[in-house]
């Protein structure tokens, strides 16, 4: 899609230019399209290169943001052009003390209808938005691609799943891509929990494992999916896992700065819809 | 690690009955970490320990699995004894092949053979690839913080400082007594309640181990069981000590029923405390009395029993019939409360004095009579199903005891929890006035509503359990157990592997993890508190990446005694 | 190690809590009730202390189902520990759910097993459940993670 001089395009970049001049920050990272329409990721340091900036595809920058600031000079601040999920990952970064938070600021950018689409995103648009307009989002378990994985009949969806898992070569797009995956080491490449030199993957073992390790954290960002050379839907995993927080805990992942995930937490500061807690006494019948 | 001694015990055939242990000492042969293994008759007969514990100690085995009883058969004593003769108590590991094979697999002698030495594999599995945690030893610091100088305080005090210790007293009040200073006279013996208190002000006053520390206001709170650190302010003034171990007795607040019977808008309508002052007082002579009780109690908001207004009741309407013999007293109520027999005959001396009982519905609550002054209580008698008119020139309201609004703020600064409605909470009911800090303890009227009777005898319990912590002198972490024996072992970190993500810290039922930063680019690592650590294995549950672990049941072992459970 | 394998029940794994699943198990071993070989037990010191990870790994191992036996939410010996471990654990099986290999593969067994006779009516309506399912072998794609 090409939105070179959209009106959300000229407002990112106003914006970025701003904050390189009045020293708000020191870089700026984006997408640039460069010699020969090559687009890569970017860190912005003087506002006339903020010309080249543009907005399109789709890229996440929340994790190669903290490796930034990881090896910066300590007081480097940077400004990062997001989309509603890549905030989200920002979000649970800061959270788990991976990004500090004054040092990082957000221009957010609401994603287009086609784009939600594609995703199947329930909501394209981050908390603060800077320019674009709010879509709404559409709820993934309308779709059939989904709904074939999460809902209905057990020995299909048995057969599906292992269908695409076994298409597994192990290569370790979902982790390396996954904003929220940044143990190093990763427990995935441990012997003891996952077999070495097993492929495809052991499903059981890798997928699981990954899968529940993100299961209070993960943003619905799709970048293990968009990842994946063999086209597993791996997003599918965590889907009903964030439907199950939203129902029972009105917990999405990534919208709030202050709450820690409500597992974590007993039942008296993080209550369960539905669920009465007895006193000890009455438990004893 | 190859050197593990395997002994397997027939306990005089009940085991090799059905398991055949000589067909699983064929198997081990094939277990490369076990060096020898041994079948024996029995082992926790006094000559056995001693020749197993010599053997042991002779071989330099480094490791033993005893497969044998259960922990709660005799399998514990067997440990113990090996321990008292030597052998140290990390290195044997128990399994349990009679109750949990041998006798419930009567049917099954090849099941259950199989699966004992599944059982005794995974045991060699797990002993041999353990480490120990890392323990601490503290002193503990002699001294003692209490919070609150009413009847639980004052008692609590008293009997710390008799023991040798010293005591710091503090009250948000200007003097001690609590609320007993407000009180006429205390039941079940009708005792001057000053004189009551009279003995404990003594010793506050005189004792020199006692400091007492009037208008005051704790600040913070920092540190573990054996050596807190507590900044308050008393009277204006900043201080700072540091106690052992602290005592929370800071009671409760009567309820003040706004809304409920006219209170407030009609005169002569008053509460339980207000007319202890005016019996205090002695001036007045009352004629036509009625008790309402329950008010504001017992009810969906505050669903509990306050215990002290029925008994306070009676105790001030027989004071009242004391005064005025013509008087005529009525104590309006849902159920009178009065456990155990001496209030039982109290109750029944109320009735011999003329004081009558009337019970009401909760759905059918008695209304007050009179605008300016209160003439009269009309009230549904649920006994007799009529509806009688009592004369009244005065209603006293019996209203529960409720928890400070201070509690919350305390508790917040002392990392305690508050029940759901607002009192400190005890932890899991078999260590009464313990909460999940160790070396803080809550009593009286503060933990539960109680009589200053009650406060007392809960004072002096605290007291004791501050003074068996104090007597130690020296602790180890791994003492502060909540269950029979040493601490199973101390969550430990791998600082290599942690990312710092704050999951432990958040998931401590203990508060025992805290992040700390380690350089100035904004790296954290998690740090557990070993006074604190209980060893629960939350942490190590939530730990992404495996950094936490508890030595004694770490990850490695756990997975290879998973891949030969079967 | 593929020997004589004298079980053919489906095969349970039971991580129990020292306090309340274990006594359960004791109880029964005392009155030697009568129940199927098919079952081991890894005593733990709390059922906070199950990783789901470690769950995982028992399935992909050889057991059909896995028991975490725990206390009763409010009986803990530990606090509150047993309320993150259940919310994690009832997490875990939607997850089972999600890829269809099945939330019952998983049985959460808090404070249902502390005397003899149920941590017996446990373990055989569990093993009843589990024979009804159909076999985990394609979810593990190599037998070489047994042994």
């Amino acid at each position: 899609m090409r939105e070179e001089r959209s009106p959300m395009l000229e407002e990112v970049k106003r914006l970025a230019k701003t904050a390189l001049q009045e020293q708000r920050v020191e870089g700026v990272l984006g997408l640039k399209k460069d010699v020969g329409n090559v687009i890569q990721p970017h860190i912005f340091e003087r506002s006339d290169d903020l010309d080249a900036l543009v907005l399109e595809p789709k890229w996440l920058f929340a994790k190669l943001a903290m490796k930034i600031l990881r090896v910066s000079d300590t007081g480097y601040r940077l400004a990062v052009v997001c989309r509603g999920c890549d905030e989200r990952a920002i979000v649970e970064l800061v959270k788990r003390n991976q990004i500090a938070e004054n040092s990082i600021m957000t221009i957010g950018i609401a994603c287009g209808d086609a784009q939600a689409a594609a995703c199947l995103c329930e909501r394209p648009y981050p908390e603060n938005i800077a320019a674009g307009e709010k879509k709404q989002g559409v709820d993934p378990f309308n779709d059939e691609r989904v709904r074939q994985f999460l809902v209905g009949d057990t020995s299909e969806r048995v057969a599906r799943w292992l269908r695409v898992l076994r298409r597994c070569i192990k290569c370790y797009g979902c982790r390396n891509s996954c904003p929220i995956c940044i143990c190093e080491p990763c427990k995935l490449e441990d012997d003891t929990w996952v077999p070495k030199g097993v492929i495809p993957a052991e499903m059981m073992c890798f997928h699981l494992i990954r899968a529940f390790h993100l299961s209070d954290t993960c943003v619905a960002c799709g970048a293990c999916q968009d990842a994946c050379p063999v086209g597993i839907p791996l997003l599918n995993l965590q889907l009903s896992m964030r439907r199950t927080l939203t129902e029972k805990f009105c917990y999405e992942a990534g919208i709030d700065r202050e709450r820690k995930s409500p597992i974590l937490r007993n039942f008296f500061d993080e209550e369960e819809k539905g669920r009465d807690i007895p006193d000890w006494v009455s438990s004893l019948e | 690690m190859t050197d593990v001694r395997v002994y397997l015990c027939r306990c005089f055939s009940e085991v090799d009955r059905t398991v055949d242990l000589e067909r699983i000492q064929e198997r081990l042969l094939q277990n490369a970490s076990v060096a020898s293994s041994t079948i024996v008759d029995s082992l926790c007969l006094d000559s056995d320990i001693q020749r197993v514990a010599a053997e042991i100690k002779e071989s330099g085995a480094e490791r033993v699995v005893i497969a044998a009883c259960s922990t709660m058969g005799r399998g514990d004593s067997v440990i113990e004894g090996l321990a008292e003769e030597g052998v140290d108590r990390f290195a044997i590991h128990l399994i349990d092949i009679r109750e949990g094979c041998a006798w419930i697999h009567q049917d099954e002698p090849e099941g259950a053979t199989f699966k004992a030495w599944n059982l005794i594999d995974m045991g060699v599995s797990l002993v041999a690839k353990k480490d120990r945690s890392d323990d601490v030893t503290i002193r503990v610091r002699p001294e003692v913080l209490i919070i609150g100088a009413g009847p639980a305080g004052l008692a609590a005090a008293v009997m710390v400082a008799k023991l040798g210790y010293t005591v710091h007293c503090l009250d948000r009040a200007a003097h001690p007594g609590g609320m007993l200073r407000f009180i006429s006279r205390s039941y079940p013996n009708d005792e001057d309640a000053v004189l009551k208190l009279a003995p404990y002000l003594d010793e506050i006053h005189n004792n020199a181990r006692i400091a007492f520390y009037p208008q005051a206001r704790v600040e913070t709170v920092t540190g573990f069981a054996g050596n807190f650190t507590v900044r308050f302010s008393s009277g204006g003034q900043e201080r700072w000590i540091r106690p052992g171990a602290i005592i929370i007795a800071t009671g409760a607040m009567v309820y003040l029923p706004h809304g409920l019977y006219r209170y407030g808008e009609t005169q002569n309508i008053i509460t339980q405390m207000e007319l202890e002052r005016r019996l205090q007082s002695e001036s007045d002579s009352i004629q036509n009395a009625v008790f309402v009780q329950c008010v504001g109690a017992r009810i969906p908001e505050r669903p509990y029993c306050s215990t002290i207004c029925c008994p306070a009741s009676i105790k001030n309407a027989m004071r009242i019939v004391e005064k005025n013999p013509d008087a005529r007293v009525s104590i309006v109520h849902r159920d009178i409360m009065m456990p155990g027999s001496i209030l039982e005959d109290y109750y029944r001396r109320a009735m011999l004095q003329g004081v009558q009982f009337v019970r009401y519905r909760d759905d059918m609550l008695p209304a007050i009579k009179g605008y300016e002054q209160v003439r009269a209580v009309e009230v549904h008698d649920s006994i007799t199903g009529t509806t009688r008119v009592l004369d009244a020139d005065l209603v006293v309201l019996s209203t529960p005891l409720v928890p400070n609004p201070d509690n919350r703020y305390l508790a917040d600064m002392l990392g305690l929890q508050c029940d759901r409605y607002g009192f400190f909470r005890e932890i899991y009911p078999l260590h009464p006035l313990e909460t999940r800090m160790e070396g803080i303890f809550i009593c009286g009227s503060a933990r539960w509503p109680v009589s200053s009777d009650q406060a007392i005898v809960q004072g002096e319990a605290a007291a004791m359990k501050v003074i068996s912590l104090l007597g130690k002198g020296e602790v180890a972490a791994s003492s502060f157990s909540r269950v029979p024996g040493q601490k199973f072992g101390h969550a430990t970190v791998n600082p290599d592997r942690c990312t710092g993500c704050g999951n432990c810290v958040a998931v401590c039922p203990f508060d025992a993890c805290t992040l700390q930063e380690i350089e100035e680019k904004y790296t954290y690592i998690s740090r557990v508190n070993k006074m604190r650590c209980k060893a629960c294995g939350n942490c190590v549950a939530v730990c992404l990446n495996g950094a936490m672990q508890v030595p004694e049941h770490n990850y490695r072992a756990v997975v290879e005694m998973i891949k030969r459970a079967f | 190690m593929v020997e004589e394998t004298t079980v053919r029940e489906p095969k349970i794994l039971i991580f129990a809590c020292r306090w309340c699943g274990l006594i359960g198990a004791d109880g029964a071993g005392k009155k030697r009730m009568s129940l199927p070989a098919n079952f081991r037990i890894i005593p733990v010191e709390c059922a906070a202390f199950v990783e789901t990870d470690a769950i995982i790994r028992a399935l992909a191992s050889g057991s059909d189902g896995v028991i975490v036996m725990g206390c009763h939410v409010g009986g803990c010996r530990f606090n509150d520990a047993n309320h993150a471990a259940i919310k994690r654990l009832e997490l875990f099986q939607v997850l089972l759910e999600a890829t269809a290999i099945g939330k019952e593969r998983l049985l959460i067994s808090f404070g249902t097993a502390h005397e003899g006779h149920q941590f017996s009516d446990v373990i055989q309506n569990y093993t009843t459940v589990l024979r009804e399912l159909p076999p985990i072998d394609p979810w593990i794609s190599t037998l070489s993670v047994r042994r």
